[in-house]
């Protein structure tokens, strides 16, 4: 795949959508939905979304060792992210990369960069992608090889 | 790139100029001002009167510090010059340049000095390239700044220009008019930072892409360096080349020392100066083990830094796998814009099993077993990778193929180059590959991940299988990578799984990882030394006689140090001490003559042919892992290795470095010194 089939890629899966669906509720009910990532153990942070003209406008990820809850709240948090909604939406749907968005200024990132580094572990990944295996979730890493 | 160009960096902010101290970036000279991988000044040149200067001398005070001596004029022979200027330049988050004029006649001098300044906001990647800019320029004065800027839709970048002294400022630099008092001096600071610039587009103030303050950061260099220095252990030998070798990588790997963003207050060893310094998941895990006995923080920022930028995803363009390590992070406009995939790229086939190696020889040496804990999801991630993602045919073998064909690595391996990899005859297999080396450190990454889980993440279940699968993989491929008639192992198994035949240096690589059967580690040893591999200072990327053997090609020829010391770390381990203690001397007494700075590869021309090493020439210097090198083959003379609490220590050495000490190895032991006495004639073999 080449840089401009990726992006080609990315401006096609935009449309068409049903009009009803929210993927930006989606992605974060479904981050909050296990209610514990392998990936975040021993870690924590919290990050808030402040997304410009939209409802609601707030997202706030509270990672504590692994346990993720996420609320609406504007209290303050380690990270801060200003975006607007279709980078949103393109971020959580996979169809933008966080680390070259934030390089073109598409949206910012205020306190710890850690905390944001930490969260965008959890983002998806482009759709179409053809790698040999599906991803696994990283509690599957962590399961798999646990002893009952 | 034209010896005259001068060096001076602090993490990936650094500068190139001339001997002036003088910047006019062309396609053949890339000089400039960079930071983050993007140029922030293509055009800084200093005028005395409408005059170029002239260098007297240019000292490096510091590698992040440097003073250019110069007189107005442009250098006769004979210099017989009334004033004297003294450019003092430290990088930071930009650059910090003390300018001063001294007046060495009895009346006043009326001077006007200019800086011209300019920018083309080049990404590193496209400095040589000259590619056309999609966005656009613009430069204004505001609030006593110069500031050049570039923008492309939502991209922005700015350099800000300051000085003390009044100027009268334009868009293209700065002028002072000055009178400079009989035998006086008058002098001035320039600041220039490099910003991302205001997302809305105001021109308001430099907008740190750290967020520090520069002052701050330098005075922290400078007590940085010494303490470093001070903390490190201390090497005393009767082979007086010996110490200066050490102090000159100790040195150099501080310079390569690198901050990520995400913990800026520490560091781990970029790949190189200056155009490599950035996160490479090889070179980085490669350096932090041959400096481990000197400075472990390298490794544990290293395996934290890794594990952040660890794959999560499936990601074609960025050749992510879930799991998989990064292979190079880049932060330019061509990342930014997803023309380059480096954000980061994945592209490695060896940096995920060489992550857990690291982590467990990490342990072995410091005994941080909360590392360990804090690090076991990364380690288990990196394991699964190995087996899920990255045995492309179904046989049970590492291989690489890349998913992004345009922009991506064809060889995953660390000799990347296009033709590193073939048959005795030449040929080039096609893909998916599966270089031998890879299933070494598989093979290591398996038996040391079990040790971890044994010991600490307190899984005997888990430990029990990696280490069935390890002896596994070790019995398959004794039989598989074999090459019976000539008694080494293939460099790789091709498409269709038959042998890559010729004969490579990656065989030293499989003694490093244990992976070798017992029977069959004499005859690669053999190999290693033989005249085909060994040039007599060090052992050759591919053997002489081989069909593309070139003494200066660059992975089909050359010697690499970095190489040569984990091939003697590796014959150490089989116990062929002899043949190791060959090794060490060749390279280091190659460093000799390199004057302690090893390059990253030189010729493979026989010694006795040519009397002196020959450069392969390289972009960069040093190199961090040629820089890791010595230290590595300190270790592997001294045979320097921890067991439970304990240092042990079985030197076998050059008899020509006679006594040898390494003072205060740090370590689980806390502090411990090791001594050898050179007894091996390695003469011999290195000077046959």
């Amino acid at each position: 795949m080449t840089a401009t089939d990726h992006n080609g890629a990315v401006r096609t899966a935009v449309l068409p959508r049903p009009a009803t669906r929210d993927p930006i509720a989606e992605f974060f009910a479904g981050l909050a939905a296990p209610g514990h990532l392998a990936t975040f153990e021993g870690q924590s942070a919290t990050i808030r979304f402040d997304v410009a003209r939209a409802d609601p406008g707030h997202w706030y990820v509270t990672i504590d060792d692994g346990a993720v809850a996420v609320s609406q709240r504007t209290s303050e948090a380690d990270a801060v992210i200003t975006i607007e909604p279709p980078q949103l939406e393109a971020l959580v749907t996979g169809r933008l990369n966080a680390q070259a968005a934030i390089l073109r200024g598409l949206f910012t990132c205020e306190g710890s960069i850690a905390a944001a580094m930490m969260f965008q572990r959890c983002l998806p990944g482009p759709p179409g992608a053809t790698g040999r295996a599906a991803p696994i979730s990283s509690a599957a890493v962590m399961a798999q090889r646990r002893p009952e | 790139m034209s010896d005259q160009l001068v060096q001076i960096l602090e993490g990936n902010t650094f500068v190139v100029s001339d001997e002036r101290g003088d910047i006019e970036a062309s396609t053949t000279d890339p000089t400039g001002l960079f930071s983050f991988d993007t140029r922030f000044l293509s055009r800084w040149v200093l005028t005395v009167n409408s005059e170029r200067l002239t260098a007297l001398s240019t000292d490096d005070l510091q590698y992040f510090q440097t003073r250019f001596f110069l007189v107005p004029g442009s250098g006769t022979v004979y210099v017989d010059s009334k004033l004297s200027v003294i450019r003092q330049r430290e990088v930071a988050d930009g650059f910090h340049e003390e300018l001063r004029v001294l007046n060495h006649r009895s009346e006043p001098a009326e001077l006007t000095i200019r800086i011209e300044a300019a920018s083309d906001f080049a990404d590193l990647v496209e400095v040589k390239d000259a590619l056309a800019k999609k966005g656009s320029y613009h430069a204004q004065v505001a609030g006593g700044s110069l500031v050049l800027g570039y923008r492309r839709e939502t991209y922005s970048r700015e350099t800000w220009i300051s000085a003390t002294a009044p100027a009268a400022i334009d868009e293209q630099g700065l002028t002072f008019t000055v009178t400079v008092p009989p035998h006086g001096e008058w002098s001035t600071e320039l600041d220039v930072v490099a910003s991302e610039g205001a997302l809305d587009g105001s021109v308001s103030g430099p907008v740190g892409i750290r967020g520090q303050h520069t002052r701050r950061v330098r005075r922290n260099m400078a007590r940085g360096l010494e303490k470093w220095l001070r903390k490190a252990p201390s090497v005393e030998c009767d082979w007086e080349p010996a110490e200066h070798i050490y102090r000159r990588c100790m040195t150099d790997l501080a310079a390569l020392r690198f901050s990520t963003l995400t913990m800026p207050d520490r560091s781990l060893p970029a790949a190189g100066l200056p155009w490599f310094m950035t996160i490479f998941g090889r070179d980085s895990i490669f350096t932090s083990l041959q400096a481990l006995p000197f400075a472990a923080e390298l490794a544990s920022t290293t395996l934290l830094a890794l594990a952040e930028r660890q794959g999560t995803r499936i990601d074609d363009f960025r050749d992510e796998d879930p799991g998989r390590i990064a292979h190079e992070m880049r932060y330019g406009e061509l990342t930014a814009f997803e023309e380059r995939p480096h954000s980061p790229y994945y592209g490695t086939a060896d940096a995920t099993p060489l992550y857990v190696v690291l982590l467990d020889e990490y342990e072995r040496w410091t005994g941080d077993h909360k590392l360990v804990r804090d690090l076991e999801h990364a380690a288990r991630a990196a394991l699964n990778w190995i087996d899920e993602y990255a045995d492309l045919q179904g046989n049970g073998y590492v291989s690489y193929q890349r998913r992004n064909a345009k922009t991506g690595l064809e060889n995953q391996c660390w000799k990347d180059s296009w033709d590193s990899i073939s048959y005795r005859n030449g040929d080039l297999p096609g893909f998916p590959r599966a270089t031998c080396e890879l299933q070494g450190y598989a093979y290591d990454a398996k038996v040391r991940g079990a040790r971890l889980a044994r010991l600490v993440w307190k899984d005997a279940a888990f430990a029990d299988r990696l280490e069935k699968e390890a002896a596994d993989l070790k019995r398959r491929f004794n039989r598989d990578f074999w090459v019976a008639d000539g008694e080494y192992f293939a460099v790789a198994l091709d498409n269709d799984g038959r042998q890559v035949d010729s004969l490579t240096s990656n065989i030293g690589h499989l003694l490093w990882s244990g992976i070798v059967d017992k029977s069959k580690a004499r005859s690669v040893a053999r190999h290693l030394l033989s005249p085909q591999l060994f040039s007599g200072w060090g052992v050759r990327t591919l053997a002489e006689g081989e069909a593309r053997y070139n003494p200066i090609g660059y992975h089909v020829g050359t010697v690499w140090p970095f190489d040569n010391s984990f091939i003697a770390w590796g014959l150490r381990r089989y116990g062929f001490k002899a043949e190791a203690a060959c090794l060490v001397a060749g390279i280091l007494e190659a460093a000799e003559v390199f004057d302690g700075r090893l390059p990253e590869a030189f010729g493979g021309y026989p010694r006795s042919a040519t009397r002196y090493p020959v450069q392969y020439p390289t972009a960069c210097s040093p190199q961090a892992w040629s820089t890791g090198a010595p230290l590595l083959l300190l270790r592997a003379g001294l045979g320097l290795e921890p067991q439970g609490d304990n240092l042990i220590v079985d030197p076998a050495l050059p008899l020509r470095l006679g006594n040898l000490e390494v003072l205060d190895l740090p370590g689980r032991w806390k502090r411990m010194d090791a001594f050898g006495r050179g007894r091996i004639d390695t003469d011999r073999v290195t000077r046959r």
